[in-house]
């Protein structure tokens, strides 16, 4: 993996692999990332989230890459679906997103 | 999220302005008091910011209030959580009754329902379910009724209470909530029913520290209840005119008081005199009661005292050798009253006033050389005085004065050269029929005014050129009849004007709009009384901030302003002829 990579775990344990810069959106994960000596994660580049799940997780990171382009001035409209509305809140409530 | 409505905790109860009265720094003075501008200057102060990156949660957040009927209760979530969709659905106005019972059990921990539409004692029970997190509640303005206060009765952590301008709630209300102990802060501005005894209910919030009973005209001989309130700081019973001298007695031992308003209350002298053992009272606010300079005898042992308003008292010079032994005092509010020049050489030793007001007083040219020495004035107030130009030269060493107003008074284009090295100064008002571009032209080097304000003053198109210097301005006023389209032009590189005031300048048309159109941080624009029209109008298409449009005797229709509004700008909220 290359260095300005990370790698995001689901509970299920299932892999998205994301831009480092994309994946600094996040707060908490800027946070585990560039804490000097603090965690594990900033040295493998690798983050594990046991509470959220495949679905959340791939939500997440679309939104990740959506607010990149939306700060670049691509405005475009963030889908959400009703049934994933409340789980998607707590994670990104967690994520500091 | 939804940073204008998202009221932080501690801001539950609205401050009030403590200075009220004695700062005239965010409030119009002078002639355009009177044309009741609709938005203050305080409100055009905040900078609009690009539009960030709405986060995740935001997102989430606008999800839930479009499918606000698809959920029938949060109770599932994290506090934190339903806190944020309340707080959304409160600042959108989409609560209702039905969507509130989603929010049963949820443990939230505030709920800020101040003037919320459909309030009434129905949700409260949804409200008494959050049970002891429940922490602050403000109903103001709601149609809640003392049943309905009942239920609050089983919040035990709540810690503020605010019910303003709720006329159903009484005595029997107050003795329900008599048992929440936890209570700091408690509010009840005009409530015409409750009295005494209703005050008594409150002898067992002994954590109180801020209770506001603005307006209430019934409360007579309550205060006596309140002498258990060791911890009281801050009491408000302004305009409470059954408030006399005997229940400044019943607050003599509450030592913790820092702020007292008594304004337009029966309170004179004798009552004063039992606040001498209040020695952590910085604020104490007795507008329009009848009180004489001899009540500062009492006020000289109150050694923190720093602001004090006795405007509108009636004061006279007898006795007012007093002030000179209140040192401490930062603010000091002295308009409308009957006192002559012969008053200020005993303000000369109060060196530590920031901000002086002698609005509407006998005050002249004799009277100024004892504020020469004020060197830590920032605000001065003299609106309405007969200070006229021979004063102004002893203002000219107060390097830190930052609003000065001299409307209405008698100072002439050759005074205002004495305040060309006041390079403090933020806010200037020289609204004086007498004042002319020359007048003006003294004062180029002020480079940092921000509010300028020349209403009635006899300004022409020459005299906009100086206007040039005056890069910072903000908000600025001109409607002296001497303006035309050529003088506007000179207002065009003005690009921080978030106010502008052109009206009763007869001569201006269209191409006044044209210059003005690239003014985009205007939230204000009054050019009424000229002969700007509806074809004119297109060129106020960028003006995006614009909140209020005034254009009264114009050739302009309601109608087309509101095309306008419609098509290109969306913040427009007021606008004349209606």
């Amino acid at each position: 993996m290359k260095e300005d990579m990370v790698k995001l775990i689901s509970a299920e344990g299932f892999e998205f692999v994301i831009d480092k810069k994309a994946a600094m959106v996040s707060q908490t994960i800027r946070n585990m990332l560039t804490s000097p000596g603090g965690f594990a994660e900033t040295e493998h580049g690798e983050v594990t989230f046991p509470e959220i799940s495949t679905t959340i997780l791939e939500k997440i990171c679309q939104y990740f890459y959506w607010s990149l382009q939306y700060a670049s001035g691509k405005e475009t409209e963030f889908h959400i679906e009703p049934e994933l509305t409340l789980e998607l809140m707590m994670a990104a409530n967690y994520l500091h997103t | 999220m939804g940073g204008a409505c998202s009221r932080k905790r501690d801001q539950q109860v609205n401050d009030d302005n403590l200075q009220t009265g004695v700062s005239g720094r965010y409030t119009k003075s002078g002639s355009s008091k009177w044309l009741g501008t609709s938005i203050s200057k305080a409100s055009m102060d905040v900078i609009l910011g690009k539009q960030s990156c709405p986060s995740l949660m935001d997102l989430c957040i606008y999800k839930i209030r479009e499918d606000i009927n698809k959920y029938s209760t949060f109770s599932m979530l994290p506090r934190d959580i339903s806190q944020q969709i309340f707080d959304d659905l409160v600042c959108s106005q989409c609560l209702n009754d039905s969507i509130l019972k989603a929010f049963r059990d949820c443990a939230l921990q505030d709920l800020n329902l101040g003037e919320y539409p459909g309030f009434n004692d129905s949700w409260m029970d949804v409200i008494s379910s959050q049970g002891s997190s429940l922490l602050s509640i403000d109903l103001s303005g709601s149609d809640v009724t003392d049943p309905g206060l009942n239920y609050l009765k089983d919040c035990k952590n709540l810690e503020a209470l605010n019910f303003n301008y709720c006329d159903q709630i009484s005595d029997i209300g107050l003795d329900q909530i008599n048992g929440l102990s936890n209570l700091t802060t408690l509010s009840f501005k005009r409530n015409n029913l409750i009295t005494a005894e209703g005050i008594s209910s409150l002898s067992g919030l002994i954590n109180l520290v801020k209770l506001d009973l603005e307006r209430c005209p019934k409360i007579r001989g309550g205060l006596v209840h309140l002498k258990g309130l060791s911890k009281l700081e801050s009491l408000n019973v302004n305009c409470c005119n059954c408030i006399t001298d005997a229940d400044m007695k019943a607050l003599a031992g509450l030592t913790s008081l820092k702020s007292l308003q008594i304004a337009s209350s029966k309170v004179t002298d004798k009552g004063v005199a039992f606040l001498s053992a209040l020695n952590k009272l910085t604020l104490l606010n007795m507008e329009g009661c009848s009180v004489t300079a001899a009540c500062l005898e009492s006020l000289t042992a109150l050694d923190a005292l720093l602001y004090l308003n006795l405007s509108r008292c009636n004061l006279t010079d007898d006795g007012s050798d007093k002030f000179s032994k209140l040192q401490n005092l930062k603010v000091l509010n002295l308009g409308f009253n009957e006192i002559s020049s012969a008053i200020l050489v005993h303000l000369k030793g109060l060196t530590n006033l920031e901000n002086l007001n002698l609005d509407s007083c006998r005050i002249n040219d004799e009277g100024m050389v004892h504020l020469a020495g004020l060197f830590r004035l920032k605000c001065l107030e003299l609106s309405d005085t007969e200070v006229g130009s021979s004063g102004l030269r002893h203002l000219s060493g107060l390097h830190n004065l930052e609003s000065l107003n001299l409307s209405f008074t008698v100072v002439t284009d050759v005074g205002l050269k004495r305040l060309s090295g006041l390079s403090s100064l933020k806010s200037l008002n020289l609204d004086a029929r007498q004042i002319t571009d020359a007048g003006l032209s003294a004062l180029t080097n002020l480079t940092g005014l921000m509010h300028l304000d020349l209403f009635g003053a006899r300004i022409t198109d020459s005299g906009t050129n100086y206007l040039r210097s005056f890069k910072k301005l903000r908000s600025l006023e001109i409607c002296g009849g001497g303006l035309t389209d050529i003088g506007v032009k000179n207002i065009k590189d003005l690009t921080s004007l978030t106010l502008l005031n052109l009206s009763q300048n007869s001569h201006l048309t269209d191409k006044s709009l044209e210059s003005i159109s690239g003014l985009t941080q205007l939230v204000s624009l009054n050019i009424s009384n000229s002969r700007v029209t509806n074809a004119g109008l297109q060129h106020l298409k960028s003006l995006k901030n614009l909140k209020s449009l005034t254009l009264e005797s114009c050739k302009v229709t309601a109608n087309d302003i509101k095309k306008l509004q419609a098509m290109d700008l969306p913040n427009l909220v007021s606008f004349r002829p209606e």
